[in-house]
């Protein structure tokens, strides 16, 4: 191999590197993002409120990376995927580092409010599934295994189901007199910022496949298995086909 | 040597002369996104040892599982470098438990003590017969708090210096049986439904004033921490040679950063409502005590807002 192809791979893995360690990155912040809005932790929100900054700087940085490749060495095959896979997977871990500042921006803004254990309870799950998804998308894509990537889209409809019941438990505790309505408006705004960084760890997921593979997102699909918390199987949606029909 | 360096606990990873790594022992592989973290830290400080430089950097996970490592990058003589990461996570969580312990007990114990001596001082200054009444009895509450709080040493430490305590054949629904009825009343009174569910034990060996007080901390902790209309599930199950006693409860839950800590002597999930509930923060850790001298150990799974599951675990007979 001449040395300029030994440039070109060792350019084109230190960009799949930085991908790795900014989407970890973020997993990492996920759980710490959920410790600051239960424990009303100031000083943990302004670190990562801080924080985002470099994250977004490192992505503009690998994107000009992948820009470089692409001008430089004009990738085919597979590697012009997984560039072009990189370059739109940036913006989902940078979109994914703003929302987890939100978390920690939304803490700051109820603090002082103490919330019901339910809630509390349902705020740690959306947590850890948001952080399980972010981290099956990165292991797949670490390890390049198409299967465990596919598999995300069904992980997802559990987070999605959990912040139908958040919402519910907001309803319930605001009804109940336990918090008031500008404090239920921003835990709204919290269910839905967890339940995006899942929609990112899919997206993230989809162009892992979309390397391996070549598979593009069908964006005609029917609607995706809805979760029902309560039987804890996934239901079909009516209307949509039912896999396991005959 | 491949298999020399896997069996080293530590995280080991060898570079060349220009910091790309070339070899790595199987507790320095990547795996999770914890490992692309360190990853990423061992090749910053691999990159300035190959300079000659040594450096170290200290990391702390959120996890899960939650990890502190102490990464170093060692300049090598004939070029390249060496990272070593050495896991620290439970010598931290044990700094933690030290400086905690030191902490809670002297919160514990000056507290009442401080309680009584303002109490006392007030009583002394006050003529007004009715204020004396009100003062006259918190000083008692007062009192009985401080008397339970020693109480509860006292057994911890009777537990923990008599050991196994006395071995015999103890009757499994008796022991239950014995630790629901002290708080049967109280959760009568505090309106939870308290439920007995026996399967196929009928006999173990132990010590039966252990049990019993093991039993009854997690029926007490059960029934403090359920709302009123809520319900507390006690059963004991045995299978494959092991006794399963659980205290299920559906009241507030234990938050997920306090789950690995709630054994721990005068550790307080939440301090501010600790005076509400009146324990003395010693119950959960004389229920491992006593599950430690029957050979056995305790668990607990919990949700905040959905409730707890206490598990003693111990065998059915005694360990030759």
């Amino acid at each position: 191999m001449n040395e300029l192809r030994k440039t070109y791979h060792h350019d084109l893995e230190q960009a799949r590197e930085e991908l790795a360690r900014l989407a970890a990155l973020v997993a990492e912040l996920i759980p710490r993002a959920t410790a600051v809005l239960l424990d009303g932790d100031l000083e943990g929100a302004e670190l990562i409120i801080r924080g985002d900054a470099e994250i977004d700087a490192r992505c503009v940085d690998l994107e000009e990376a992948c820009l470089r490749i692409l001008a430089l060495q004009a990738p085919v095959a597979s590697e012009l995927r997984q560039v072009v896979a990189l370059m739109k997977m940036i913006s989902e871990v940078e979109r994914s580092g703003d929302l987890v500042r939100n978390i920690c921006k939304a803490a700051r803004r109820i603090y002082g409010h103490d919330l019901d254990p339910k809630l509390r309870g349902v705020i740690t799950r959306m947590g850890e599934q948001a952080q399980q998804l972010y981290s099956a998308a990165i292991a797949a894509f670490v390890e390049n295994d198409a299967a465990k990537a596919a598999a995300l889209d069904d992980m997802d409809a559990y987070l999605d189901a959990l912040q139908k019941q958040f919402i519910q438990a907001i309803f319930e505790s605001q009804s109940g007199g336990h918090i008031d309505l500008q404090v239920a408006v921003q835990l709204a705004y919290v269910a839905r910022f967890y339940e995006r960084i899942g929609d990112h760890a899919v997206n993230i997921a989809e162009r892992v496949r979309f390397i391996i593979t070549g598979w593009v997102p069908d964006h005609k699909k029917p609607d995706r298995p809805r979760f029902d918390l309560d039987s804890a199987t996934p239901e079909p949606v009516a209307g949509a086909p039912d896999p396991g029909a005959s | 040597m491949r298999a020399g360096l896997d069996a080293v606990p530590a995280g080991i990873v060898l570079a060349d002369e220009h910091g790309r790594p070339v070899l790595r022992n199987r507790a320095a592989s990547v795996g999770g996104h914890s490992d692309v973290l360190v990853d990423e830290a061992v090749q910053r400080l691999l990159a300035m040892a190959v300079g000659g430089q040594p450096a170290e950097q200290r990391l702390q996970l959120h996890g899960p599982p939650p990890r502190v490592l102490q990464i170093r990058g060692i300049p090598l003589a004939g070029g390249g470098a060496l990272a070593v990461i050495d896991d620290l996570s439970e010598r931290a969580r044990l700094d933690a438990v030290r400086t905690d312990f030191v902490a809670n007990i002297s919160h514990e114990l000056k507290t009442p003590v401080g309680a009584l001596a303002v109490l006392a001082e007030a009583l002394a200054d006050s003529d007004d017969m009715e204020v004396n009444r009100h003062l006259a009895l918190t000083l008692v509450e007062e009192a009985h708090r401080a008397s339970n709080t020693i109480d509860d040493l006292l057994e911890l430490s009777r537990i923990e210096l008599g050991g196994p305590g006395e071995r015999e054949e103890v009757s499994v629904a008796g022991v239950i049986g014995e630790a629901v009825a002290r708080h049967r009343l109280t959760a009568d009174t505090a309106g939870v439904c308290l439920e007995v569910t026996l399967v196929g034990a009928k006999m173990v060996v132990g010590d039966r004033l252990q049990l019993v007080s093991a039993v009854a901390n997690l029926v007490d902790n059960a029934v403090k921490y359920t709302n009123p209309g809520g319900g507390v599930r006690v059963s004991a199950v045995a299978a494959d040679g092991w006794l399963e006693i659980s205290v299920a409860d559906d009241g507030v839950g234990i938050p997920a950063r306090d789950l690995d800590r709630v054994f721990e002597r005068f550790y307080r999930v939440d301090r501010a409502r600790s005076r509400d509930t009146g324990g003395t923060g010693l119950g959960l850790a004389i229920v491992r005590h006593v599950a430690t001298n029957h050979g056995g150990e305790v668990s607990v799974r919990s949700r905040e807002g959905e409730g707890s599951t206490f598990t003693l675990r111990i065998p059915l007979q005694e360990e030759q």
